[in-house]
């Protein structure tokens, strides 16, 4: 079994900027990413085999830039890419661990290559990231509906335009960065189409010009905003997605009139042809690691729903393990990277490599930048908080709401009723099947989670999450069967 | 589920890639570029759909970060897989189960 | 105050089925449950139905022949029940007979699964031992590793999610409170009726009660001053990705830890008795606390599953899960009145997936007519009393 002092999982910004500073202090890091190059999602580079733009110019991308270099050069640092994380173990459950006994968790791990391996280390740092919010809407399963990250990525990264013409819709900033990259890549777009009324909009461009003297543009919305004016590109507000329509793939999409609360509101509805919808309502922290392995999470809607807690140190409920970036609650790149740091000076100070004092100081510098990028995100996610039950409502009868199973809000809607006892994204899954598939609930868990709350009266906090088992992503049984090691292990 | 591809790669400007290579897709060859993944090449050779649930319903991608596991195709030798997590190399036979090469794969 | 016939405490598959049969029966009940129905042994085993000797039986000699054979009346009884249910119920459980195959690999195991497929059949269960070809024939997924197997024809598997359920919604319908969320705190027996506390809610009185709460019966029957003493076996199944119909049958081993089935949904469950590690509070097992699964268990039983079932090997496992199943110390269940204490029952400990709806409708029999058309003497909670040193 492998040995480390810290695995980091996850090679985005929080899980590069730890990777550094741990490293430069002479901590034995592996940094864990199923991608095969590290960046995470917002830095996610092109291929190895493509030559020329790396990561897109601009300031935005800068510091992605200075983190891969940095990690890149630091000695002492271990790469696992294309590997994946599949749970973590406490060490008699996964032993015997190597050395005198030092590891807290051992990380399992999982790829194509190598196959099922095992790091013992002292200290895990879940850095897993997040994924776009899944909003069940009619048509939302046909091919062409994609999340607006993933439109993104395959513009940015893939450096291909997955569609002809684009319909963008969603609630959330980074919706105008992906309108305007793919209206520099040459996209047609039909229309933008955000969920807040336009003065809100304007407030959030705003936010961005306001604090732009004291703080990076982390939104930078202006530019944008100006692009999709010159283009002639529709922008619309306080309007959702009524409905993708197509035969057998997406051909034109209807949103429909809300209030200031995302509620229907009284007018037409408007319809867009178009090949792609790209959906960016939010951002769901990757907590599934984390809850595997016992930490508690709480309930925080303006930060992405159930996020892993944590101390002032970025240390989870659970002895060992730290968090930071996304997984800790969504707040964007800049503040990952100052989370990682930070997360990474109170892992020294757990291995004892800095004393208290040392460790105060270092972490003195990251404590006010994190102070800084809280001020900003806080706005951002108070202005471009997800409705979250306007959202579940948009799912009629019919809609499939888990992707994997194909059980609709009809029938999530009917078990309740006919078990009106179900109380929790749990038992409700028992009954109806809803997150046994391969994406493991990611997809359905909040929109179960808020059909409960509606029927039940209860409160999104108390209904949810899934719970989260081994592996958090589904693993070959030719791997697992290879990797047993013997009666003796039992 | 085949149409004139609205998807395009972008232009020599913004990348260089490497020389294509040859990749079997439902029993007829694709070209595509290898280190790009299964879903760029699909979508660049005009394919929406990648898969078809128990019911019979068309899925494409969707998140393109291995979350969705809408994306899944069977790669021989490789099994089923993810199209956005595979990287294309020369000689990959990708089946979808929607082709005409009769080679659907299971369920779900 | 509220006032029932009977209290049923506990909702799983025993609890939620009494609970049914008495209302069926016109008694009033009332179903107190402190988490969520059917959230832990009931709802988390593998659904299978299974009625051949255990493997782990079969070394222990003629007293376990002579339980085999006074259980049978009983197993002709859950064949039955299982058969008939879902239209009793009136809804799907995935209930699905297809045989089981209890293989072997060894000579060893062989010769066991001969004796063992004796010992069945002097005792009424049909089994026939079939070579490896013949076994083939059956189940043509089956390994070539594979030198004979056990088959016996009335073994299958069903939903143990839908079962507990649709129990406790058609007693429900049959007039039966059912209430979740809904934790016992004290059980006393003042006068002529038992008073049963809740949490945060109402005392109840009932004429009986039954404590059908599995691993957690001895701390309610502790309550009424009756120690049963009960271990609890925290263990691992694993499910794969659904894929079409594979495997029909309900396979075990006659020599490993292995119990593997296909669900109609496609996925195939797999386990077989890997053990997972309870988790402790003051340093003694909690088992209100998901054990912690093992690396060892999930990897050996894939294993043994892909060594067995090669095609399995092409699956990926989607969902490991941990669950724990409450056993007596003599490894038959406890069904009956407690002695010394009029109108309080017990019904827990075994493989009570399987035999539970017969246990739970002898059971209603008993409390409703003091009589049970199957003998239930062999589980009386009355061979603990001596253990209690009380009356």
């Amino acid at each position: 079994m492998e040995q480390a002092d810290v695995a980091i999982v996850g090679a985005g910004p929080a899980g590069l900027a730890a990777a550094a500073l741990l490293a430069g202090h002479g901590a034995e890091v592996v940094v864990i990413d199923e991608r095969p190059r590290a960046g995470g999602q917002i830095y996610r580079q092109p291929p190895a085999t493509f030559r020329g733009e790396g990561l897109p110019p601009g300031r935005s991308y800068a510091a992605g830039r200075e983190l891969l270099a940095a990690a890149a050069g630091a000695s002492g640092l271990r790469w696992k890419l294309g590997t994946l994380a599949w749970a973590l173990f406490e060490p008699r459950d996964a032993g015997p661990t190597p050395g005198r006994g030092e590891a807290t968790w051992v990380v399992a791990l999982a790829d194509e290559e190598a196959g099922i391996g095992r790091l013992a280390v002292r200290h895990v740092l879940v850095a897993a990231g997040a994924y776009d919010l899944p909003v069940a809407f009619p048509g939302w399963t046909l091919p062409g509906v994609m999340s607006a990250g993933g439109v993104q990525a395959f513009v940015k990264s893939e450096k291909l335009l997955p569609g002809g013409c684009f319909v963008l819709a969603g609630a959330h900033p980074l919706l105008l960065v992906v309108a305007d990259q793919l209206l520099r890549a040459g996209a047609e777009l039909a229309a933008v189409v955000f969920a807040q009324p336009r003065p809100r909009l304007r407030d959030g461009a705003s936010v961005a010009l306001g604090l732009r003297g004291r703080v990076a543009p982390v939104l930078g919305l202006a530019g944008p905003l100006a692009r999709l004016r010159k283009h002639g590109v529709p922008l619309l507000s306080s309007h959702l997605i009524a409905a993708a329509e197509g035969a057998s793939a997406l051909e034109a999409v209807r949103i429909a009139p809300v209030d200031g609360a995302w509620r229907p509101t009284a007018g037409p509805e408007r319809r867009f042809s178009c090949d792609t919808l790209a959906v960016g309502y939010g951002f769901v922290p990757s907590t599934e690691l984390a809850r595997q392995a016992g930490a508690n999470h709480r309930w925080k809607p303006r930060e992405g729903g159930w996020v892993t807690d944590h101390d002032d140190w970025m240390r989870s409920s659970l002895a060992g393990i730290s968090v930071a970036g996304e997984t800790a609650g969504i707040a964007g790149a800049e503040q990952a990277a100052e989370e990682g740091r930070l997360a990474a000076i109170g892992i020294l100070r757990e291995l004892g490599a800095l004393d208290g004092e040392q460790a105060a100081r270092a972490a003195a510098p990251v404590r006010r930048a994190l102070a800084r990028r809280r001020a900003l995100s806080g706005l951002v996610a108070r202005r471009f908080e997800p409705a979250y039950a306007a959202l579940a409502a948009l799912a009629d009868e019919e809609t499939v709401v888990c992707r994997c199973e194909e059980v609709t809000a009809g029938a999530l809607r009917a078990a309740l009723a006919t078990h009106p006892h179900l109380g929790s994204a749990d038992a409700v899954k028992l009954v109806t099947r809803a997150g046994m598939g391969p994406c493991q609930g990611r997809f359905c868990m909040l929109t179960v989670a808020s059909l409960i709350a509606a029927a039940s009266g209860r409160e999104l906090a108390e209904v949810g999450p899934f719970h989260a088992s081994a592996p958090v992503k589904p693993l070959p049984v030719s791997q697992l069967a290879a990797a047993w090691p013997g009666p003796d292990s039992l | 589920m085949k149409s004139s591809p609205a998807s395009r790669r972008l232009p020599v400007h913004a990348v260089v890639r490497p020389e294509p290579v040859s990749i079997m897709v439902d029993g007829e060859a694709l070209e595509a570029y290898p280190g790009e993944s299964l879903a760029t090449a699909l979508l660049a050779g005009g394919r929406r759909a990648f898969r078809a649930t128990r019911s019979g319903a068309l899925r494409g991608p969707v998140c393109n970060m291995g979350v969705c596991f809408d994306c899944v195709v069977v790669v021989e030798t490789l099994g089923e897989v993810r199209a956005c997590m595979t990287a294309v190399r020369a000689g990959l036979s990708v089946h979808t189960g929607l082709g005409n090469d009769g080679a659907g794969h299971g369920a779900g | 105050m509220e006032r029932v016939d009977v209290a049923v405490i506990g909702g799983g598959l025993l609890g939620c089925a009494t609970a049914y049969y008495l209302a069926r029966g016109g008694a009033s009940v009332a179903l107190l449950e402190r988490g969520e129905l059917n959230r832990e042994a009931s709802g988390q085993n593998a659904g299978s139905l299974h009625f051949q000797l255990e493997f782990r039986m079969i070394v222990k000699g003629e007293t376990i022949a002579e339980q085999f054979a006074s259980a049978m009346p009983l197993f002709l009884d859950a064949q039955r029940t299982w058969a008939t249910l879902e239209a009793e119920l009136g809804t799907g459980l995935g209930v699905h007979i297809g045989g089981g195959l209890m293989v072997a690999e060894s000579g060893a195991e062989l010769a066991a699964l001969e004796r063992k497929s004796a010992l069945e059949n002097r005792a009424g269960l049909d089994t026939r031992l079939l070579d490896g070809e013949e076994a083939r024939q059956v189940a043509p997924y089956l390994s070539p590793m594979v030198r004979g197997a056990n088959w016996c024809p009335s073994e299958g598997h069903a939903n143990p999610r839908l079962v507990a359920p649709a129990f406790a919604a058609a007693a429900a319908r049959a007039g039966a409170l059912i209430a979740a969320r809904t934790p016992v705190v004290g059980l006393s027996r003042p006068d002529t009726a038992w008073l049963v506390e809740t949490a945060g809610g109402p005392p109840l009185r009932a004429e009986v009660v039954v404590v059908a709460a599995g691993i957690w019966s001895g701390e309610l029957t502790a309550m009424a001053g009756f120690a049963l003493p009960l271990l609890p076996h925290a263990l691992t199944i694993f499910a794969t990705g659904a894929s079409g119909p594979l495997i029909e049958h309900l396979i075990q081993h006659a020599g490993e830890r292995l119990s593997l089935k296909q669900t109609a949904e496609g996925n195939v469950l797999v386990g077989g008795g890997w053990p997972s590690r309870l988790h402790e509070r003051d340093g003694v097992p909690d088992p209100s606390l998901r054990p912690a699964a093992r690396f060892g268990s999930i990897t050996g039983s894939a294993s043994v599953a892909a060594r067995i079932v090669p095609a399995v090997a092409a699956l990926s496992a989607i969902r490991i899960w941990t669950g724990i199943t409450a056993a007596s110390p003599d490894n038959v269940p406890v069904l009956g009145e407690v002695p010394g204490r009029r109108g309080l029952f017990v019904a827990t400990a075994g493989s009570l997936f399987t035999l539970g709806p017969s246990f739970a409708r002898l059971l209603a029999e008993q409390i409703l007519e003091s009589r049970s058309s199957l003998p239930l003497a062999a589980y009386s909670p009355a061979r603990f009393a001596a253990a209690t040193g009380g009356r």
